[in-house]
């Protein structure tokens, strides 16, 4: 079957090749020869003192800017004093070292020192940090004790600061040192114990681009660990900056406007999603977090009952209260169930079956069509229309205007908020949803949350003509929207009613600080104390520019608390052209 | 059908060429030692590679057995579909590793990952093996068709990129068609045209992989990257001595100054430790590895089975020339694992493969002498 080569004799090449295989072995003991046997002696020498040693040179950041090029995040250098493992084994070194630190008032103790350098371990001869954070003035007078050991070394390094503080610290974020648990999940293997990295805001979302890239260096040291030469140095490479949207002056205004109150305050271009402000009160100081605080100062910040660090305008879910009735309003006229003529009477209380709704005017509006209804904010309008939408479709229209889902603003740790409904009341509650429901759903109360920044986006497509944009804080992002499927007719309707608030309704004070505003006042029951006041708006109100969120934890009510609040932020915007 | 060329466990017990299995066994555990001693870092004390490497020693011997069993034979008739099975997974993997972007040589499930260029090892072997003996390549045409079908899976390897694998590939090719005795000028010809080809290769390679050849010629090019590898691993060899420094007394390793040393550098860890001795030692045993394995290859009558004693000798020989000249600097690293030592799950499994289906040749002969007396 095999007639081909059968009929050759193979066994001679064979030979050639088990001679070639096993004699070309020689060429490898001959090898080892000359290395364990001719040269052993050298090879002991630099294995016993092996001379070479590394230092991760870290890049500094990216700087960010706000639009006018005003720095947010800037980096000054310091320094750090560095050793290599190798050269602290026993525990007189730890002794030694933590005491020289502690002469020169640099708190340390044997056993941090020891807890540190496992963390930034990766081999005995490249450099970890023993003190970070120094002055030249400090390491000056370190290198100049006695016994300042030779093991040691200060070495400069790059520190990130804020110089606005915490006027701009949810918007920023704030960098520290990359915690165990991230490096063993890290994906590219870029960071080793010790890097500093973005944990929130900006400067987590942007981490890859505000990095940078490290660099390296190689020295050859003598016996006693001293630097002979520098055998190859690779500059750390700085990372690209970044110009953000949001303006300084502007969220100077926003503070200056939330002073003293707990909440937060948003304003965002309604065309592009550019957010101008973003402040949540009460704010924290990035800078110690960055520079290293101690776990009391840190655990005092966290337990601090008025919770500095939430960022109150995204991750803070509230019920919307009355400025969600746009979106009652936006499904009773797409689902034609009213249209603008439709009137219903407001006796100042609604009945279902056995239970009461009543209207936040007791002695009732009396006969409401659609616009006036948002004018007066009358509840018991909306309570009517909501009972013959059905929960169904008034969810559809919530949806389509972004409840429930993160508007995407590039910021770590948005909440969704919560559209409720059928499902989720049954998953959560194990109950069945009720008409009751649906009444209180209708004006925004209930099981219903959103954050201010779902608001702010919301009321932004009615300002825009029917876009819902994302928010955006980098100004390279492209703007991006998603039209919605909501008639123009109706969204003027709709819109008319939210000047007219400002006109002669519930937000005639928002109204009165030069800019004419349209948009809806809210104040929603809050379950743990007083109300929380809210104000959704834009202007000027013929041809929109700037949305503004505004919300104050328990500041009572939206009309009077919220609206001016919000009134003096558009006005500004508009005044300054931002 | 299958009864035909399987073996029966007393005609394995019967041919089985038992000092080799001994060998095998034998280089393993040193590998398994020098893994454990890699992996016991001065940092965190693991056995956990050495443990792995032990499962996957259980598995591969368990296969061993499977093939010996099942015979070579029928690995044989099967040669063709095996090939080209191997040759759809590498492009499998070329398409994946497109979609993701990066160079991908394993297929993951779970912590269990297989490399399918080892895969192709064997693959090619028993392919080249049989087609080389139906169309003996001293006929121009039948040396141009193997060349054609063996470069194909070459060039699959090339595009991951792995390299070292594909001068693996190249080695096998080149061994068993000069087995097959193709004419010395057709060899001289393959030869010469490697050469003059080597100056477009080069400017193929990426910028690491020239970095890598260039500091075999020259480490203290780049003392910080590459280069230092080789320096680091000259010295852990070096400073071994006559005797070594002992088990778990190697500092060059354990002190990671050598890099991947449980894999690529598993050699420098052992030589650091157990010294000229040691590794003159596993060198004798590797020799007499070839010795035996080439010895099956003078035994059998079926010439098929003769080429593949030498595709998988070759196959084994290189990665064992490579990964002990490369811990010495004397040839580029290549990332190749020692055969039976490097830490590693498939690469293990086919070397195992590959040594079974030869240990399958040596016991084939059994059957000649049974028959003839029946």
């Amino acid at each position: 079957m095999y007639s081909g080569l059968e009929r050759l004799d193979l066994d001679k090449r064979l030979l050639y090749v088990r001679n070639i295989l096993i004699f070309s072995l020689s060429f490898l003991i001959v090898g080892l020869v000359y290395f364990q046997l001719v040269r052993a002696d050298e090879y002991v020498e630099l294995a016993s003192g092996n001379r070479l040693r590394m230092i991760r040179l870290l890049p500094p950041r990216g700087n960010i800017y706000d639009a006018n090029g005003v720095p947010l995040a800037v980096n000054v250098r310091t320094f750090d004093i560095k050793s290599y493992p190798m050269n602290l084994r026993n525990d007189e070194d730890f002794e030694g070292v933590a005491s020289l630190f502690a002469r020169h008032g640099i708190p340390m103790t044997p056993e941090g020192l020891r807890e540190s350098i496992e963390k930034q371990y990766v081999a005995p001869y490249r450099a970890v940090s023993l003190a970070t954070n120094l002055t030249l003035a400090q390491v000056s007078d370190l290198v100049m004790d006695p016994d300042f050991q030779h093991a040691l070394f200060p070495s400069p390094v790059w520190r990130r600061i804020y110089p606005g503080g915490s006027l701009m610290a949810h918007v920023i974020g704030y960098v520290g040192e990359i915690t165990r648990e991230d490096l063993e999940t890290q994906r590219d293997l870029y960071y080793q114990g010790g890097d500093i990295v973005g944990k929130s805001g900006v400067e987590a979302v942007y981490e890859e681009q505000l990095r940078g890239a490290v660099g390296d260096q190689v020295v050859e040291v003598d016996s006693r660990g001293r630097k002979l030469r520098d055998v190859n140095y690779n500059d750390p490479l700085k990372g690209n900056d970044l110009k953000l949207t949001i303006d300084m002056a502007t969220q100077r205004e926003a503070a200056r406007i939330m002073e003293g109150k707990r909440g937060a305050l948003v304003a965002m271009n309604v065309r592009d999603g550019a957010v101008k402000a973003f402040f949540s009160s009460p704010t924290y100081d990035p800078n110690p977090l960055t520079w290293g605080i101690s776990s009391k100062e840190w655990s005092a910040l966290l337990d601090d009952e008025n919770r500095p660090m939430m960022n109150r305008a995204m991750s803070g879910s509230y019920p919307p209260g009355s400025p969600f009735k746009v979106v009652t309003a936006t499904a009773a006229l797409m689902e034609n169930v009213a249209d603008t003529r439709t009137s219903f009477f407001c006796p100042g209380r609604f009945q279902l079956g056995n239970q009461t709704f009543r209207c936040w005017k007791r002695s009732g509006h009396g006969r409401e069509t659609l616009i006036g209804a948002i004018r007066d904010s009358c509840d018991v309008y909306f309570y009517q229309v909501s009972v013959k939408i059905g929960i169904d479709k008034l969810i559809k229209w919530a949806k389509e205007l972004g409840v429930g889902e993160r508007t995407g603003i590039d910021l770590p740790g948005e909440s969704r908020g919560t559209i409720a409904g059928r499902e989720w009341k049954r998953a959560r509650r194990k109950e069945a949803w009720y008409q009751g429901d649906t009444v209180n759903y209708s004006i925004g109360q209930g099981f219903l949350l959103m954050t201010p920044l779902q608001l702010a986006r919301m009321y932004a497509a009615f300002a825009n003509g029917g876009r819902l944009v994302t928010p955006r804080l980098n100004s390279e992002k492209p703007p991006e929207s998603v039209q919605l499927r909501i008639t123009k007719a109706h969204m003027d309707s709709i819109r008319t009613g939210l000047r007219e608030v400002a006109r002669a309704g519930t937000g005639r004070v928002a109204g009165r600080y030069g800019v004419e505003v349209a948009g809806k006042t809210g104040t929603a029951q809050n379950p743990h104390g007083e109300d929380h006041a809210s104000f959704v708006g834009y202007a000027p109100a013929d041809d929109p520019e700037y949305v503004v969120a505004v919300l104050v934890e328990a500041g009572g009510s939206g009309s009077s608390v919220a609206g001016p609040l919000a009134g003096q932020m558009l006005a500004y915007l508009v005044e300054h052209g931002k | 059908m299958l009864a035909e060329t399987s073996y029966s466990w007393g005609e394995i017990r019967k041919g089985l060429d038992w000092s080799m299995c001994a060998v095998i066994l034998l280089l393993f555990v040193l590998g398994l030692i020098s893994i454990y001693s890699a992996g016991a870092g001065a940092r965190r004390s693991t056995a956990d590679y050495a443990i792995r490497q032990l499962v996957w020693g259980g598995v591969s011997l368990l296969a061993y057995v499977a093939v010996l069993r099942i015979g070579y034979q029928s690995f044989l008739r099967w040669a063709y579909t095996i090939y080209a099975l191997a040759f759809l997974m590498l492009c499998v993997l070329l398409a994946l590793g497109t979609a993701t972007r990066g160079a991908l040589s394993w297929f993951r499930l779970g912590s269990v990952g297989f490399q399918p260029a080892e895969f192709g090892k064997a693959a090619l072997i028993l392919f080249l093996s049989r087609f080389c003996t139906r169309y003996p390549p001293d006929i121009p045409k039948h040396l141009f068709l193997a060349l054609l079908l063996s470069g194909v899976m070459v060039a699959m390897i090339l595009l991951q990129p792995d390299l070292g694998s594909a001068l693996v590939y190249g080695a096998i090719i080149f061994a068993i068609l000069a087995a097959a005795d193709t004419p010395p000028k057709y060899l001289g010809g393959i030869t010469a045209t490697g050469i003059a080809a080597l100056p477009f290769f080069w400017n193929s390679l990426k910028a690491y992989q020239k970095l890598r050849l260039v500091v075999f010629l020259d480490p203290y090019v780049d003392p910080q990257g590459a280069g230092y590898n080789v320096i680091q691993s000259r010295i852990a060899v070096g400073s071994g001595g006559l005797w070594g420094k002992g088990f778990l007394q190697g500092t060059q390793g354990r002190l990671h100054f050598l890099p991947e040393p449980h894999t690529d550098f598993i050699f420098s860890v052992y030589a650091e430790e157990f010294g000229f001795v040691g590794g003159v030692i596993v060198i004798l045993l590797f020799a007499f590895l070839f010795w035996r394995l080439l010895r099956a290859a003078f035994r059998t009558k079926d010439a098929r089975a003769k080429l593949l004693c030498v595709g998988v000798s070759v196959w084994l020989w290189f990665q064992l020339m490579e990964s002990v000249a490369m811990s010495m600097g004397l040839a580029p690293i290549t990332g190749l694992p020692m055969p039976l030592f490097s830490y590693g799950g498939s690469s293990l499994l086919m070397e195992f493969v590959g040594l079974a289906l030869a240990q399958s040749v040596a016991i084939s002969p059994v059957r000649d002498k049974l028959e003839s007396i029946t």
